[in-house]
């Protein structure tokens, strides 16, 4: 099959491999009719996640249909067209049973190289580095799904894919970050960073009942999305003090809820931005906190803070007082993709929402390389991917 | 409960010298010591000196002396099993499970009826020391000592109710002596004979298998080519070679 390959920092390659087979008795395989790119991707293409190694398949938002099923699977049919959520779980430890899916005990077969770096492993992940557990990714043709029966969403008949995609991760990734902020009547949610995910965590918020959605980013496309998603907006590049605007924008009393949909490669302006590419730059650290910083002092006084952009060491510059001083609430973490496919499968059914008014470039296979590229300079504007594995573009 | 925690004495062979192992540091002050208050004691040449070099020539033998003196080390490693107690003393019992579960350790019965441990793999750095449970109470705790030759171990696998609806809490204390100096050691843990994660990975795989009833692997799964790099990375982190996974190029790339 064909299968997109890591090779190094920035350089990717589709290369032929072999087709994936059963390993264990409880796995299945799926034959993915489309994938996507998602912005943790571009982490790894980049080179900011440690213990990935030349020649890992990538991706981890894919869905399809399975074509073989281990001898222990027995909800999933041959033939059952599904999502597969990006974490795994085993759905019989004590974090399955609590709906805690990515802190599931059993999935990560390196759980001793996190457990060395954090303490602790969480799950397995598709495509996303040794550490989360080296399981070849989904930007193939086809990949082995560990744990099937537990994590893989059937579809009815009648919904195409590019509405029931981002099941995988991102529509899931958004809701929870809102839905963590625990929304009541009236509040005011700020959103940072205007991608996929954050565009998915506009809409969930009105879902969840907010009274108002105020966007930052600095991409007139992606503004443009967040207001077609009812939110109001900021371009940070255009305004003197964002945490000021804010607070002016609300009254004095600051959003309610603070969510940071951008995650370790920020972008920002002024000296503290400068700070992080540098130290980034000169690998002290993995990570460029600018939105951390923001959103606790932006946040009002007890309200949320919640992270599902993704970071991976230590953090510094962070104004732990103001988020002590305010008594804020931090919520964060790998997405428990398991606890929220169904339901927002419901909502697509019934309408209230189409995931696909996100996607702006459907391609093959082939052209991932450049895709990946593109997506990450925000050329074309491009806010996100889905590539059908199938399709025949490779140019000579 | 009175757990016997050494059968060496059958075999002749002396006790589980109960001296704790010394610190690299500790080691290395004495060396240092030794050497600089023997140098100082024989350039003073004179009676008061040659008490000091006295001195620091012990020093320097119980330096050296640590440094040659078996490794001794201990091990405690727990994990928490969502299933009852009597579940996981029965897997733990069932010699058969080893089979299938552990990772570098295998039980061999003895012509005599006694059973050995062999830890490692096939080759030349495989360890095989005669055990016997000195101990136990079903449901409760199993306590094993082996004899004194080559790898000297003994410890204590309890089983005990987790609090709230947490399973069982199955851990492992142990203690050995490795007839190993520091370089015989670093080259075991090279071959991913370190005990305590030994130990570790072992643990997780009964938990894995009591749970989830099977162990994650993704040995055999399809790769891209893994070049100089990502080879020396594999042998780094000791994944699983996969054969046969050799990945040709796409035309036109």
């Amino acid at each position: 099959m064909k299968a997109l390959c890591w090779r190094g920092k920035t350089k990717l390659e589709v290369e032929h491999v072999s087709d994936p087979a059963i390993l264990n008795p409880r796995d299945g395989i799926v034959r993915i009719t489309r994938t996507a790119i998602c912005g943790s991707d571009l982490h790894l293409y980049d080179g900011y996640i440690p213990t990935l190694e030349p020649g890992d398949i990538l991706g981890h938002e894919f869905m399809g249909e399975v074509v073989d099923v281990g001898s222990e699977v027995t909800r999933i049919k041959k033939g059952d067209r599904v999502v597969i959520p990006f974490t795994i779980a085993c759905g019989q430890c004590y974090f399955c049973k609590h709906e805690l899916w990515s802190a599931c005990d059993n999935t990560n077969p390196n759980a001793w190289m996190m457990e060395k770096l954090y303490g602790f492993s969480g799950s397995g992940l598709f495509g996303y580095s040794h550490m989360m557990g080296g399981y070849a990714g989904g930007q193939a043709q086809f990949a082995r799904v560990p744990f099937i029966d537990v994590g893989a969403l059937q579809i009815p008949e009648g919904l195409p894919d590019e509405q029931v995609l981002f099941l995988s991760d991102i529509f899931p990734t958004g809701y929870m970050a809102a839905e963590v902020c625990e929304i009541k009547p009236g509040d005011v949610i700020a959103i940072w960073g205007c991608g996929p995910v954050g565009q998915f965590t506009i809409r969930s918020a009105f879902l969840l009942g907010a009274e108002r959605v105020i966007a930052i980013d600095r991409f007139p496309d992606r503004l443009k999305m967040a207001r077609a998603g009812g939110a109001d907006i900021i371009n940070y590049e255009e305004v003197d003090d964002l945490v000021e605007e804010l607070k002016w924008m609300t009254a004095g009393r600051g959003p309610d809820a603070c969510i940071d949909a951008v995650g370790l490669e920020a972008h920002g302006t002024g000296i503290a931005s400068a700070y992080d590419y540098a130290k980034q730059r000169l690998k002290i650290s993995f990570d460029r906190p600018t939105v951390v910083r923001q959103v606790i002092q932006a946040c009002a006084k007890g309200g949320t803070v919640s992270l599902p952009g993704v970071y991976g060491g230590y953090l510094d510059k962070i104004p732990f007082g103001a988020a002590f001083g305010k008594a804020l609430t931090f919520k964060m973490g790998q997405t428990h993709m398991h606890r929220y496919m169904g339901r927002l499968l419901k909502h697509v059914e019934q309408g209230d929402i189409d995931p696909s008014f996100v996607i702006t470039h459907r391609l093959g296979l082939d052209d991932a390389p450049d895709a990946y590229r593109t997506f990450r300079d925000k050329q074309d504007q491009c806010i996100k991917v889905v590539l059908d594995p199938w399709k025949e573009t490779v140019a000579a | 409960m009175t757990i016997t925690t050494n059968i060496a004495p059958k075999f002749d062979e002396e006790e589980f010298s109960r001296r704790p192992a010394t610190s690299k540091l500790e080691t290395a002050l004495t060396l240092a010591a030794g050497t600089a208050i023997s140098l100082y004691g024989i350039l003073r040449r004179d009676w008061f000196g040659a008490a000091f070099a006295g001195g620091g020539g012990y020093l320097l033998y119980c330096g050296i002396a640590d440094l040659r003196r078996p490794y001794q080390g201990r091990v405690r490693v727990g994990f928490t099993i969502l299933k009852p107690p009597d579940e996981v003393y029965d897997f733990v019992r069932n010699t058969k499970n080893w089979a299938s579960g552990l990772h570098l350790i295998r039980l061999e019965r003895n012509n005599d009826g006694g059973s050995s441990v062999r830890v490692g793999g096939e080759n030349a750095l495989g360890l095989t020391s005669q055990i016997e449970v000195t101990d136990e109470k079903p449901g409760e705790f199993i306590a094993w000592a082996s004899d004194a030759r080559m790898i000297e171990h003994r410890g204590v696998v309890h089983f005990k109710k987790a609090p709230g609806d947490r399973g069982t809490e199955l851990s492992v204390a142990l203690e050995y002596k490795a007839p190993t100096g520091p370089l015989s050691r670093a080259a075991a843990l090279f071959a991913g004979l370190d005990p305590e994660q030994l130990v570790r990975e072992n643990l997780r795989h009964i938990k894995q298998l009591m749970e989830a009833g099977e162990i994650p692997t993704t040995a055999g799964q399809p790769v891209g080519a893994r070049g100089v790099r990502g080879t020396a990375e594999r042998i780094m982190f000791r994944e699983h070679p996969v054969a046969d996974m050799q990945a040709e190029r796409l035309a036109g790339d």
